[in-house]
């Protein structure tokens, strides 16, 4: 409650800010980021309420709109749906002062918790637009699992068509998933009763393909996590974006 | 978070609700700590979140090394049903802990509506809900808020309450048990005894014993033992510069009703509205200074980076300093984007100087209360805000550009007749007439306004406390009557449910009889009855009829002047004298001046404080 802001050497970064040398015009960094454990139950749209708060109370220089409602543009790449964890998430910032990558990085994470940790932040030379495949790794433990269920899980995925229920704002319509599963591969160990699946999925905004299709088509085809859940659980994590040729999105 | 809950929270409607991990939530080393306080809102995550007293009581207890004090909040219908079927205990937001194996769990009781909700909070824990049944290893349970100044329709559910401010009161308490559990000589009935023995502001229901008269008025309370108070004296925090404030606070991930900055300007309330239970319960009024209010609220933008400031208190205008702290506000608030914003506003106290330096841009609409119809009315109730002052601050409202007004009034006052009814209708017109007398008002804009008028609830601790409500008849023709007198389509008109508002007055002002049906009714699921969703009149009715209580008792009836009322067991600082002579001057339709203008009396002062407005007080802001 001391008043060390009045300070200027030991000003927080939000009152700071304003002292930072004005850049010719605003530029956009990206962040890229983590949002596990906890973080994985916020919504999208909660949590792009929240992060204006995290900048403003971090100190980043945000350019704000000119207009009649002046608010930070604050971009977000790939959608991530609730339940659903992720060491891979982009957003882009505008700033209009100088600060280093480095420097952004570090008064972010003062306001963050591990669970939604900055893990990168670099000039934006890339369009979200580019992005094509997103990876996960889905982990399941429940009643019915063994290897030769993997294999089966494997087989489920690779055949056309496997016709799945698909809710869209004009109503429930009926898709063959396949084409939207680059690969797949599953495998089960008998030392912790988990099986691994690891999982490469259009990600484009046209053929955008939720992860959680494959969690209700193995519920639907294998009866899997149909038990009690307080005993069985699965999780999925993005773990990497991909651009068309495969490379790493950056 | 274990994997297990988390596959419950798949589940679930916004289970961003459960989960926990916000940041600024305080996780502490179980083995380092001496007592595990759960710190209950009977309601959801959403509103639960939005409560400026759990911040600072939360804040307060985990100051202390200690002490472990979580959140726990009630879970929605959803998340309720996954609980029961997979007998999952209530736990708390922070480790994930079972709340059943706490040392103390506080619940904080803001509305009546909300006692479904701590039975039901109380039945998921597994813990007995009634302190007679609870045995050595389950937590206290104790009780704290507005409410508790008249915890009787509660009371049998309740180890022991809190009555005033908690900052520092919760932190005896706790700091009692822990010393207790130390030496060895804590047994519940030990502790319990000992908190009404040596505590201030403490009341132990299960050591008062009530006796009826045959006509079911109360004839006594006797305290068990002779070395416990006779009345329970409500605490206050003296000095509010000094009063215990959260630097940090838990920053939701989710949506919360109020997601913003509430920056504590004062406490208590100069006016006296004889209807209003918080203007007489918070007395005597306690300023904090520009100053300190200054850095507090730059402290919580630092913590949170929150875009407005909330300046609360029941009556913002009414402080005395509101230029310079408005004015030391905006030399900061400006530079970062942060906008402020003054909820509580009195239409005699509306300027278009105020209203420049807030000009809130987000939102077109302004709200004011004048509460009755006409000038007769509003001296009744104490009100003290004519008809030309409303259309002055409507109309520097119009000159800033807004074009929207809503405001409230309430049915069913003392002494109200059909004419009052029928100024409602007149003052919304007249409102509507202003705009167009504004010249420079929005151009091309609709003006709008929005009527909405609650039911008069009865409530203890007021000049009112004694006065029959209004039947739900009665009430429901004034309300159509109402309506057949707005034919203005730009005027919009909402009441409340009287149905809701009768059984807040049953529960308001009732005894500890009541208890049997507020069990009986959480045996039958009730919950959320805060909510119209849930609120089932026809359900509460069975309910009293079952468990052999006449609603019309507590709410309809007229109360004698020399009865024992339930709360006399609670000293609130404002005596009874002065509420007889506040309710003999409303019949003559006399009213009272603020506490700036001229002292009525109250009796407040003898709490003492620091800056308040009271003349026998040392630190008078005179």
């Amino acid at each position: 409650m001391v008043s060390k802001f009045e300070n200027l050497p030991e000003m927080k970064p939000c009152y700071a800010k304003k002292y930072l040398p004005k850049l010719p015009a605003p530029i956009t960094v990206r962040i890229k980021f983590r949002k596990i454990g906890s973080a994985q139950y916020i919504s999208h749209l909660d949590f792009q309420k929240s992060i204006h708060r995290i900048v403003a109370r971090a100190g980043i220089p945000t350019w704000y709109t000119q207009g009649f409602n002046p608010h930070a543009k604050i971009a977000f790449g790939l959608p991530l749906s609730v339940g659903a964890q992720s060491e891979c998430e982009y957003m882009d910032i505008r700033i209009d002062r100088e600060i280093s990558c480095e420097k952004i990085k570090e008064q972010l994470n003062a306001e963050l918790t591990d669970e939604l940790r900055v893990l990168d932040v670099y000039l934006q030379t890339t369009k979200f637009c580019e992005i094509k495949y997103a990876a996960y790794e889905i982990k399941l433990k429940c009643e019915g699992l063994s290897k030769s269920l993997a294999e089966k899980a494997e087989q489920l995925f690779e055949v056309s068509p496997l016709i799945m229920k698909k809710r869209s704002k004009s109503g429930e319509k009926e898709i063959d998933i396949i084409p939207f599963i680059k690969s797949i591969s599953a495998s089960y160990s008998e030392d912790d009763g988990i099986m691994s699946m690891s999982a490469i999925l259009s990600a484009n905004d046209s053929d955008y393909l939720n992860p959680e299709y494959l969690i209700t088509a193995m519920r639907d085809r294998f009866s899997l996590l149909s038990g009690d859940p307080t005993k069985e659980w699965y999780s999925i994590t993005r773990v990497r974006i991909l651009r068309e040729d495969m490379e790493d999105f950056r | 978070m274990n994997e297990n809950y988390s596959s419950i929270l798949k589940l679930v409607s916004k289970p961003g609700r459960y989960c926990g991990g916000e940041y600024g939530s305080i996780i502490k080393d179980k083995e380092s700590i001496k007592a595990r306080f759960a710190f209950c809102f009977p309601d959801s995550y959403e509103i639960g979140m939005s409560n400026l007293g759990v911040r600072i009581l939360y804040g307060a207890l985990n100051e202390e090394k200690d002490i472990w004090c979580e959140r726990v909040y009630a879970p929605w219908v959803d998340m309720e049903e996954k609980m029961r079927t997979y007998d999952i205990p209530l736990t708390a937001h922070e480790s994930g802990d079972a709340v059943r194996d706490f040392d103390i769990v506080g619940f904080t009781l803001q509305y009546e509506m909300c006692y479904t909700n701590v039975l039901n909070m109380l039945d998921l824990m597994k813990v007995p809900l009634r302190s007679a049944d609870r045995g050595e290893d389950e937590p206290i349970i104790i009780g704290g808020g507005p409410c508790a100044y008249n915890p009787e329709p509660i009371a049998p559910f309740f180890d022991v309450f809190s009555i005033g401010e908690g900052e520092e009161a919760l932190v005896e308490f706790t700091k009692l048990y822990i010393k207790m559990k130390g030496d060895g000589t804590y047994t519940r009935a030990a502790f319990l005894h000992e908190v009404a023995r040596t505590l201030e502001g403490f009341y132990v229901p299960s050591l008062y014993d009530v006796t009826y008269n045959g006509d079911g008025t109360i004839k006594e309370y006797r305290p068990l033992y002779d070395d416990i108070p006779t009345k329970v004296k409500k605490r206050i925090i003296r000095d509010m510069d000094k009063a215990y404030f959260p630097e940090k606070v838990v920053m939701p991930y989710i949506e919360t009703v109020q997601d913003r900055i509430m920056l504590e300007v004062y406490r208590g309330c100069i006016r006296g509205c004889r209807f209003c239970q918080a203007g007489m319960i918070y007395r005597p009024v306690r300023e904090k200074t520009p100053d300190v209010l200054n850095s507090q609220a730059k402290c919580l933008y630092e913590s949170t980076g929150y875009e407005e400031i909330s300046m609360t208190s029941l009556s913002i205008s009414d402080y005395s300093k509101i230029d310079e702290l408005t004015d030391k506000l905006l030399e900061w608030t400006n530079d970062n984007m942060v906008s402020l914003s003054l909820p509580s506003l009195r239409a005699d106290s509306f300027t278009k100087e105020l209203m420049d330096k807030v000009a809130s841009v987000r939102s077109s609409s302004l709200t004011f209360a004048p509460e009755a119809g006409t000038q007769r009315l509003r001296d009744v109730i104490n009100k003290n805000v004519t008809e030309e002052e409303i259309l002055r601050a409507v109309h520097t409202a119009f000159e800033v550009g807004k074009n929207s007004v809503k405001l409230y009034f309430m049915n069913g006052l003392p002494t109200e007749t059909y004419s009052d009814i029928e100024g409602i209708a007149e003052i919304a017109k007249h409102v509507i007439d202003e705009f167009y007398r504004t010249e420079n008002r929005p151009k091309g804009r609709q003006v709008g306004v929005t009527v909405s008028v609650s039911c008069f609830v009865p409530k203890p601790f007021t000049p009112f406390q004694w006065e029959a409500q209004d039947t739900m008849e009665s009430l429901a023709e004034k309300q159509e009557y109402l309506k057949t007198k707005i034919t203005d389509r730009r005027i919009k008109y909402h009441h409340h449910d009287a149905r809701v508002s009768r059984i807040e007055a049953v529960l308001a002002r009732g005894d500890r009889r009541l208890a049997d049906s507020l069990e009986l009714a959480c045996r039958q699921g009730f919950k959320f009855d805060a909510w119209d969703e849930f609120f089932d009149y026809d359900k509460w009715l069975a309910v009293f009829e079952k468990s052999n209580i006449d609603p019309s008792f507590y709410a309809n009836r007229q109360i004698g002047l020399d009865e024992v009322l339930p709360w006399d067991i609670i000293d609130c600082g404002v005596t009874k004298e002065f509420f007889l002579r506040e309710r003999a001057a409303a019949y003559e339709g006399n009213t009272t001046p603020n506490c700036r203008e001229k002292c009525s009396g109250c009796g407040a002062n003898k709490l003492g404080g620091e800056r308040t407005w009271c003349p026998n007080s040392k630190t008078c802001l005179k």
